[in-house]
C-alpha cells in the first residue's frame, strides 16, 4: 500500500493555454517604482475573487516595450493577466484598445462561468491605457 | 501523485481483497446468502462473520449490525427510520451545523414533514460540548444526532461523554462514527450509543457498503426505509453482497489489530506536516487548537492559507491529492460549511487544504507534499497584488 500514484498533469481539465500560462505565468511581477514610462491599470476586486494589476512599458514610438502583471485569483484570471502582458508587447494604445473580453475568452478558451475573469481583463487593460492616455494629454 | 487523502476514502486492503474475491468468481461463492441451499448456506456464514468482524472492532453484538450501502444510507435510515417508527411527525432533533450532508440533508427531510430540527453551531474549534446539547433539548427531543469526528477538521466530539446523559434523558443517542471507527478506540458494551453509522471503504474496505449499529437493549427501533425481502431484521431489505461485507469486516478485524499503532503514526505525521508549514506566515490550523490528541482525530490536518485564492491553491497542487475547503460547484466556489460555522470568513474557508493521512503515508510523503505547498503557496502569494508580506 503506498500513496504515491500515477498523475495526469492537467487533472482538473483547464484549457491548456489557461492550463499552460497559470503554470508558468510569464511576464508576471511589476517594474522597479519610476521606472520611466510605466502606466498601471487595475481592475476587479477582492470580494469577487479576481485582482489584476497590468503594468505597461511604452517606449518613446507609442509602443509597448515591456509588460508586467499580478493577479489574484483563480488559474483563469491569473492566465488573462499573463496573456495581455504578452500579446501587449509592440502594440500600439490605439491596437490595445480594440481588446474585448470576448476576444479574451475565445483565444483562452474561458467558460461562461468564468466571463468574470476575461472582463477584468479588459478592464485592467482600458485602466492602463487610460493612464496612458491621460499622461500623454499633460 | 502524494496521495494525503485518506478521509475521503482509503484502498482496499490487501487482506481484505484477498478474502473478498472467492464471492465474485462463478466457480464459489457467489450464491444468494439468503438462498437455503448449501452455496448459499456457505455466502450466509461469511457475511456472519463479517458481521462479527464489525461487531468485534466496536464492542456490540453481532446482531446489533445492519448492513447498509454505506454511512449516507446508515445515516439515513437512522435519523428517518427512527423517527419514522416512532410515529412522531412533530418530534424534535438536535444536530450541529457541521454535520455530514447526509445527516444534515436529512434533518431537512424530516423537517419538510413537520420535524423541528435544532442545529447547534460549534465553538471555533469546530466542537459542539455535551452541555450545550443538554441545554439544547426538549421535552420532545427524539433523537441527538452527533459526528464522532469532524471528515474535514478531525474534531473529535465528546460522544463518549454525552451518551449516559442523553440515556438518562431517555434520548436516543445517533453518532455518525465514519471518520472514528477504525482510528480511535470505542467499546459500545460501555458507551450507551443507540444508532452508530460505519463506512468500509474509509478503513481500507471495499466500497459500496457500509453498517449501521442499532442498539438491542434497550431496543433502538427503526421503520425501514428500504421495503422487501424484510432482510436484516425487518430494517433494511435487499440482497446482501457477500464479497462487500466480507472485504468490510476482514477491514476492520485488520483495524483493530492496527488501531493503536496506526493512532500513534498518524498523529505523528499530522504533527509533522504542521510544523513544516511553519515556515509559512499568516496560516491557520483549523480544528481543537488543543495540543494533546484527545480532540484532534489522528489522521487529519485542515490550514487555511492566508492571500491565496482557493481554486488556484488546488490548481498549483497537480501533484498533490488533498481535499479543499471549497465544495464540488467549481462555478460557485462555495466556501466549506463546515469552516463557515467555525468563523472562518469566505476566503479563509476557501483557501484551505485538507490533508488526511493513512496506513501508506510515510515521513517523506509528508516533507515532500508540505515543500510542494509551500512554494506554490509563496508563488500564488508573491503573484497577488494584494499580497504584503
Amino acid at each position: 500500500m503506498d500513496s504515491v500514484i500515477p498523475s495526469e498533469t492537467n487533472p482538473f481539465g483547464y484549457p491548456e493555454t489557461i492550463w499552460r500560462l497559470f503554470q508558468e505565468t510569464p511576464r508576471a511581477g511589476g517594474f522597479p517604482p519610476d521606472t520611466e514610462g510605466v502606466v498601471t491599470g487595475e481592475a476587479g476586486s477582492h470580494a469577487s475573487r479576481a485582482v489584476l494589476r497590468l503594468q505597461l512599458r511604452f517606449d518613446e514610438k507609442g509602443r509597448v516595450a515591456d509588460a508586467r502583471f499580478r493577479a489574484y485569483g483563480c488559474p483563469s484570471t491569473i492566465a488573462v493577466g499573463a496573456w495581455i502582458a504578452g500579446w501587449c508587447l509592440g502594440k500600439t494604445a490605439f491596437t490595445l484598445s480594440g481588446l474585448q473580453s470576448a476576444d479574451l475568452r475565445q483565444t483562452l478558451e474561458i467558460s461562461y462561468d468564468r466571463a468574470h475573469c476575461a472582463m477584468v481583463g479588459e478592464d485592467a487593460l482600458r485602466a492602463a491605457l487610460d493612464r496612458y492616455s491621460g499622461e500623454q494629454k499633460t | 501523485m502524494i496521495y494525503l487523502d485518506y478521509a475521503a476514502t482509503a484502498p482496499l486492503d490487501p487482506n481484505a481483497l484477498k478474502a473478498m474475491l472467492p464471492f465474485l468468481r462463478t466457480d464459489s461463492g457467489f450464491a444468494n446468502p439468503a438462498s437455503a441451499h448449501g452455496p448459499g448456506v456457505q455466502a450466509r456464514n461469511a457475511v456472519e462473520a463479517a458481521r462479527a468482524q464489525v461487531a468485534a472492532l466496536i464492542g456490540a453484538e453481532p446482531n446489533e449490525i445492519v448492513w447498509t450501502s454505506g454511512a449516507t444510507e446508515s445515516n439515513n435510515l437512522a435519523l428517518k427510520g427512527a423517527i419514522e417508527f416512532r410515529g412522531l411527525r412533530s418530534a424534535h432533533i438536535v444536530s450541529a451545523r457541521t454535520e455530514h450532508k447526509s445527516v444534515l440533508d436529512s434533518c431537512r427531510h424530516l423537517e419538510t414533514v413537520g420535524v423541528r430540527v435544532t442545529l447547534l453551531k460549534p465553538d471555533a474549534d469546530g466542537l459542539v460540548s455535551p452541555e450545550q446539547v443538554l441545554e439544547a433539548l426538549r421535552p420532545d427531543t427524539t433523537l441527538v444526532s452527533l459526528m464522532w469526528v469532524n471528515n474535514e477538521i478531525g474534531a473529535v466530539q465528546e460522544v463518549q461523554r454525552l451518551a449516559p446523559l442523553l440515556r438518562e434523558r431517555g434520548v436516543l443517542f445517533h453518532v455518525d462514527a465514519v471518520q472514528g471507527v477504525g482510528k480511535l478506540p470505542l467499546d459500545l458494551r460501555s458507551t450507551p450509543i443507540d444508532l452508530l453509522s460505519v463506512s468500509a471503504h474509509k478503513l481500507y474496505g471495499p466500497k459500496g457498503i457500509g453498517a449501521l449499529y442499532v442498539r438491542r437493549k434497550p431496543r433502538a427501533r427503526l421503520a425501514p426505509q428500504m421495503h422487501g425481502g424484510g432482510h436484516e431484521w425487518g430494517m433494511r431489505s435487499g440482497t446482501l453482497p457477500t464479497h462487500q461485507a466480507v472485504g468490510m469486516g476482514v477491514a476492520c478485524e485488520v483495524a483493530a489489530a492496527r488501531l493503536r499503532v496506526d493512532a500513534e503514526r498518524l498523529g505523528g505525521l499530522r504533527e509533522l506536516m504542521w510544523q513544516c508549514l511553519q515556515v509559512l506566515p499568516r496560516i491557520h490550523r483549523n480544528g481543537p487548537a488543543e495540543s494533546g490528541n484527545t480532540r484532534r482525530a489522528p489522521h487529519v490536518l485542515n490550514v487555511s492559507f492566508e492571500g491565496v485564492e482557493g481554486e488556484s491553491l488546488r490548481a498549483a497542487l497537480p501533484q498533490l491529492a488533498v481535499s479543499s475547503g471549497s465544495a464540488c460547484s467549481s462555478a460557485t466556489q462555495e466556501p466549506s460549511y463546515v469552516l463557515r460555522a467555525l468563523g472562518r470568513d469566505d476566503e479563509l474557508a476557501n483557501a484551505s487544504l485538507r490533508f488526511s493521512f493513512g496506513r501508506g503515508t510515510t515521513a517523506e510523503h509528508v516533507e515532500l507534499a508540505a515543500q510542494m505547498v509551500i512554494r506554490q503557496v509563496q508563488r500564488l502569494r508573491e503573484l497577488s497584488p494584494l499580497w504584503t508580506a
